[in-house]
């Protein structure tokens, strides 16, 4: 068999006539499929020597049977030429810039060298010619050229109406006239135009000989009733072997020339839907049903053509797919594997003379873990307990075996959509029982998983480099900072935050059996020194530290892996996980990550980090609070209005008063809020949860607490402006006063919140903002994900050279050195940490 | 630095900056809000501002041009706004309360507003000389009415006319909007202009040719050059990314910056630009346009040398990038038997 890496390159071309007929195994003569027998006819169109599709048959051609025949082509000798439709441009181009009668290339001496050149940059592409490409630069040539500079003959316009009719003078051009004219182009000429004449002709685009591809290529189904059902392109070449044979008939018989004509262009439009049924100004051929006929074009094309569906992606083996669910107690780096997953999943296992005591162990057991297969001189064999120690018997080193799936395998697990690498990241498999996949739940933050019914994707690595790579490029546990922006991307989050920020304080105090219990279940077995008869939750935490870790920022002190000063919050453990990953390596990390996990999700069960409506309910200090900072905007907006009305207002610079005015009043209005926000940062404190989580990093923020406790604040549109659209009359709303230019909370400004309910009026306004946000991302996904396609094929081929440049694979240089310093882009955080030290 | 640190050998960079742009902006909303960034400027920012400069877009949907002050302008109120009475370009509409045309009399009646006159400091009659320079015609003024005798013309070419009129530009820069005058935080006085005619801002007297702006990566290359336009791209997206709150290391839209203007021109990363460019015939075809590809290959014979991602895992052949950008090679020790 071809190997793939034996190709050097690929050249396309036209098929020559001579050519089809030597690659055909057939002529394909007779437009019926089957006899009365329903067997496949000799010369119709699933002819046996075209390759075999039923299990049974053997092809006449090659004597392999169904799985192994790779299909032959046969061959149409066409009556008449046809002109093939995806050419007609090329075929006008050739016309428009050679001679009519002595059919050289309409350009002289000087004018050929210039192009030449100018094909030649095309291409190789050496420099970019971005709108400039053959066929645009030679017409816009040829079109004056009134007069043959070879033989001096005047030309003649020549018309083309697509797909495939040619005018000279308003005369039909006969495709058997194209023909000759294309054949009589000196190979010359053609290479000026770039065109190779050793592989491409262009007379062969006038087709003389059809080709008929293989069965396999399109497969006849055999329904439940016994009936069969014919692919498109079959139902295609039956139509084009019939026309053809009635144009036969009709010009042996001497018919007139109108039918003739007329059958003629029956079979050009045959031919032209069989290779594309979407070609413009054409009706497009259709099945009985009405649905339109899926032809070759229609194959290769779009989404699920042939290069996108087939050829970029492929199916493969040795995967698995099912639900994925919790469980913080297996590490960051490994999945949970369901028992029926690792039996079905194999990995070779190569047998050599020093580990063939290992292979007989395998071939030995009887159930699971065990060998499935051995695979012996390339033949494989299933293990079964009636040969079992037949196989043990010839075992031999050089035989490679086919074993079950066991904990510690390297596997690759993925979740959909795939958007950036660590969408994809190998883990350490773990067979566990139950039916799901099994996910500790900081690793959920790369893939972008949560637990409500995602379904991940795991395959097995085969070969040993694929092992090799996915242990140690795509390990879970160098994917923790992220390429985007260096920052930790596996780490703790939400209520673990929170737990970590109470356990920091110096004042979380735990007794001894809670200490041993937080401790114990996260994999420490000692205790921190004892503080009053009691011990410090930091102090507890600071056991995940390693023993000499000494660490100090502005915020956060630790000195000798213990926790001095500083509360961790998300912005400090991000600093603790850098200086981590720089000074201990990846490893370590990943072990402080897992153990991090465990005990602030125990510490929790001891805690609770819960919100009640206490939360949010506001006592009497705080509901006047609230009430003063709503009047004071209020009174500032009245304020602001009568001195607009006064024309009292100094216009900003390069606005006029009324978008002065304007952008005075919502700077008054959005001020209203984060006045309320800072209220809450100076009178809460961390025995409301909400608040607790907002000032951990955890989930949320005040923000959120001003809109459910105080108000919403003003609304602004997707532009930044108030609410205007609506009425003739200045308003918003039908019921609202007419004419009131000084309405704040007609516009938006709505003083209600979200505990004790909106009102009407500001739940429209508040509703306003919502739809524009629902429509803008139901738009922006769509767009976004063709960028996403667009820049992934546009980048794809860059990489890293080994003098630290950039370039594409034919050593195209794009950057001198990647991002101006060569550093890799995972790193760039954590090299920060090292030269604090 | 420590090796340890540096970018490993063959790391497909180019995937990496890829998706490091277009995961964020598939994760976030991204609201296509306009904002006022600049002064009281309305800018198109968020994905559809990323988009436009990624694909390279000839005209952006908003050219704003920065224009900074010399010494002498900058802190000078009354001078500065002698430049900026130059750039702001006022037209007939700007001052016309409205049109009238009198088809049978073959006359148009501009009114104008006397407030918005005052305004831009104009007199009916200079806008009447404009207009009788510019489109040959005989004119009158009355009070505030610009009467304009036309040829006898139709209906729809007096309406064409009509338009035409009230687009025409009384002061200011050709293919350029309202310009504005803005103090910086440090006190200096800077104008804001809607438009890319860089060349004809910059002929002015007063402004500071060396620190002028423009976010229209076009426009700038074709006054200042391909690294100028580099930076300017660069530059823009890094505005927009940050505005959108997406943290992203700079390196990955250097990487795209630089595979745009790499050539030497501005090219989009569509079929028209970077992956149009391609060498490989499969590449190009299993991206967009596959049966326009494909027939043109054949019909002039192309090569496909199969070096590249796509090619190669089209056919099964190893990437060239990462791993597979490394040959090993054994060396064949005899065993002795």
């Amino acid at each position: 068999m071809l190997h793939a890496e034996a190709i050097k390159a690929i050249r396309f071309g036209l098929f020559s006539p001579e050519q089809i007929k030597r690659m055909s195994v057939a002529k394909i003569t007779v437009p019926e499929v089957y006899n009365e027998d329903g067997y496949p006819i000799e010369g119709g169109l699933l002819d046996q020597r075209l390759g075999v599709i039923d299990p049974g048959l053997v092809c006449k051609t090659c004597g392999a049977k169904a799985k192994t025949c790779p299909g032959h082509f046969g061959h149409i000798e066409l009556v008449r030429p046809v002109i093939h439709p995806e050419f007609g441009k090329f075929i006008y181009l050739l016309l428009q810039a050679t001679c009519s009668s002595c059919h050289r290339l309409l350009l002289d001496d000087n004018e050929i060298k210039e192009f030449k050149e100018l094909i030649h940059k095309e291409l190789t592409r050496e420099e970019t010619i971005n709108d400039v490409n053959i066929t645009n630069a030679l017409s816009n040539k040829v079109k004056y050229i009134k007069k043959c500079p070879h033989c001096g003959a005047v030309q003649k316009k020549i018309k083309f109406t697509a797909p495939t009719e040619f005018y000279i003078e308003n005369t039909p051009l006969k495709p058997n006239e194209i023909k000759d004219w294309l054949a009589a182009i000196p190979d010359d000429d053609l290479k000026t135009l770039g065109i190779d004449p050793n592989v491409t002709r262009p007379e062969w685009a006038i087709l003389t000989v059809l080709l008929v591809p293989p069965v396999n290529v399109r497969p006849s189904i055999t329904l439940e009733t016994g009936e069969r059902s014919e692919d498109d392109l079959t139902h295609k070449l039956v139509d084009i072997i019939r026309t053809n044979q009635r144009l036969e008939q009709y010009i042996n018989a001497g018919a007139a020339q109108l039918i003739i004509d007329d059958q003629e262009a029956l079979l050009q439009y045959h031919i032209t839907t069989y290779f594309n049924n979407e070609t413009a100004g054409l009706p497009a051929a259709r099945q009985k049903t009405g649905r339109a006929l899926k032809t070759l074009a229609q194959r290769l094309k779009g989404k699920e053509g042939i290069f996108r569906y087939n050829l970029i992606g492929k199916r493969v083996n040795f995967s698995a797919r099912t639900v994925i669910s919790v469980d913080p107690y297996i590490n960051i780096d490994e999945v949970g594997v369901p028992r029926e997953v690792a039996e079905r999943l194999t990995l070779p296992f190569y047998v050599t003379e020093w580990n063939i005591d290992k292979a007989r162990e395998w071939v030995s057991r009887k159930e699971y873990p065990m060998a499935l297969d051995i695979i012996v001189n390339g033949q494989r064999k299933r293990i079964l307990d009636t040969n079992r120690d037949e196989v043990l018997k010839e075992l031999k080193p050089g035989d490679i075996i086919e074993r079950q799936l066991v904990d510690g395998d390297f596997v690759l697990f993925n979740r959909q959509p795939s958007l950036h690498r660590i969408s994809m990241m190998a883990h350490r498999v773990r067979v566990l029982p139950g039916r799901t996949f099994r996910v500790n739940d900081i690793t959920t933050l790369p893939y972008n998983a949560d637990f409500d019914g995602d379904e991940m994707n795991l395959h097995v690595p085969q070969s040993l480099e694929a092992i090799a790579e996915a242990k140690y490029l795509m390990h879970e546990a160098k994917q923790i900072f992220s390429p985007r922006d260096g920052r930790p991307i596996i780490a703790l989050f939400e209520d673990q935050i929170g737990s970590a920020y109470i356990l920091s304080l110096p004042t979380t105090k735990l007794k001894k059996e809670e200490a041993e219990y937080l401790l114990g279940l996260s994999g420490v077995y000692e205790l921190p020194d004892e503080v009053d008869g009691a011990y410090l939750g930091r102090d507890i935490f600071s056991l995940l530290f390693p023993k000499d870790f000494t660490f100090e920022t502005d915020d956060i002190k630790i000195r000798k892996g213990r926790l001095i000063e500083g509360k961790l919050t998300k912005k400090t453990l991000e600093s603790i996980y850098k200086a981590l990953g720089a000074k201990y390596g990846f490893e370590v990390l990943q072990d402080f990550l897992f153990k991090a996990g465990k005990l602030t999700t125990a510490f929790l069960t001891l805690y609770g980090i819960t919100v009640g409506v206490n939360d949010y309910m506001l006592d009497e200090k705080k509901e006047k609070a609230r009430e003063e900072i709503i009047s004071e905007a209020l009174t500032k907006a009245k304020e602001l209005y009568e001195k607009y009305k006064a024309q009292e207002l100094q216009p900003l610079p390069g606005s006029t008063l009324k978008e002065t005015y304007e952008k005075m009043l919502i700077s008054i209005l959005v001020d209203a809020r984060s006045k309320a926000e800072n209220f809450i940062k100076s009178n809460y404190d961390i025995s409301n949860h909400a608040y607790l989580m907002a000032i951990s990093g955890g989930r949320g923020s005040e923000v959120n607490l001003s809109q459910i406790s105080f108000f919403l604040g003003q609304q602004l549109t997707l532009s930044g402006t108030r609410l205007k659209r609506g009425y003739y009359s200045k308003r918003i709303l039908p019921f609202t006063e007419p004419f009131n230019t000084s309405d704040i909370i007609d516009k938006g400004f709505v003083t209600t919140n979200f505990y004790r309910g909106l009102s009407l009026r500001d739940m429209f306004s508040h509703a306003a903002g919502s739809r524009d946000s629902e429509i803008e991302k139901s738009l922006v996904t769509a767009r976004s994900g063709y960028m996403n396609r667009r820049l992934n094929n546009a980048l794809q081929d860059y990489y890293v050279y080994p003098d630290l440049s950039v370039r594409d694979h034919d050593n195209f240089l794009i950057e001198t050195i990647y991002g101006g310093d060569g550093i890799d882009p995972t790193k760039v955080e954590l090299l920060k940490y090292i030269k604090k030290e | 630095m420590d090796d340890e640190f540096k970018v490993a050998h063959g790391e497909a960079v180019g995937t990496v900056a890829a998706q490091s742009i277009s995961e964020p902006s598939t994760q976030q909303v991204l609201r296509s809000f306009h904002f006022a960034g600049l002064g009281s400027a309305l800018v198109t920012t968020g994905l559809p501002r990323i988009i436009e400069l990624v694909d390279a877009k000839k005209e952006p949907s908003t050219p704003l041009t920065t224009i900074y002050l010399l010494p002498g302008y900058k802190d000078n109120v009354d001078k500065a706004n002698a430049v900026l009475k130059k750039l702001d370009s006022v037209k007939v509409s700007d001052v016309a309360l409205r049109i009238v045309e009198s088809f049978d009399k073959n006359i148009l009646r501009v009114v104008l507003s006397k407030n918005k006159l005052k305004l831009y400091e104009l007199t009916p009659l200079k806008v009447a000389e404009r207009i009788e320079k510019v489109f040959k015609l005989k004119t009158a003024v009355k009070e505030n009415k610009i009467i304009i005798k036309t040829k006898k013309i139709g209906i729809r070419e007096m309406r064409l006319l009509s338009t035409r009129i009230m687009k025409l530009l009384i002061r200011g820069i050709e293919n350029s909007g309202k310009a504005q005058l803005n103090i910086a935080p440090n006190g200096e006085l800077y104008i804001i202009i809607y438009g890319n005619n860089l060349e004809e801002y910059m002929k002015i007297e007063g402004v500071d040719t060396r620190r002028i702006y423009c976010n229209d990566p076009f426009a700038v290359y074709r006054t200042f050059g391909i690294e100028a336009a580099r930076n300017t791209i660069l530059k823009e997206l890094k505005l927009t990314m940050d505005n959108l709150g997406i943290s992203l290391s700079p390196r990955h839209l250097m990487l795209l910056v630089d595979a745009m203007t790499s050539r030497g021109i501005i090219m989009g990363v569509g079929r028209h630009g970077l992956v149009g460019a391609k060498k490989s015939v499969l590449a190009r075809a299993a991206y967009e346009e596959t049966v326009k590809h494909l027939t043109k290959a054949a019909a002039i014979g192309e090569v496909d040398p199969i070096k590249g991602v796509t090619e190669s895992g089209i056919v099964g052949k190893q990437i060239s990038l990462g791993t597979g950008s490394i040959k090993l090679a054994v060396k064949n020790i005899n065993k002795s038997e």
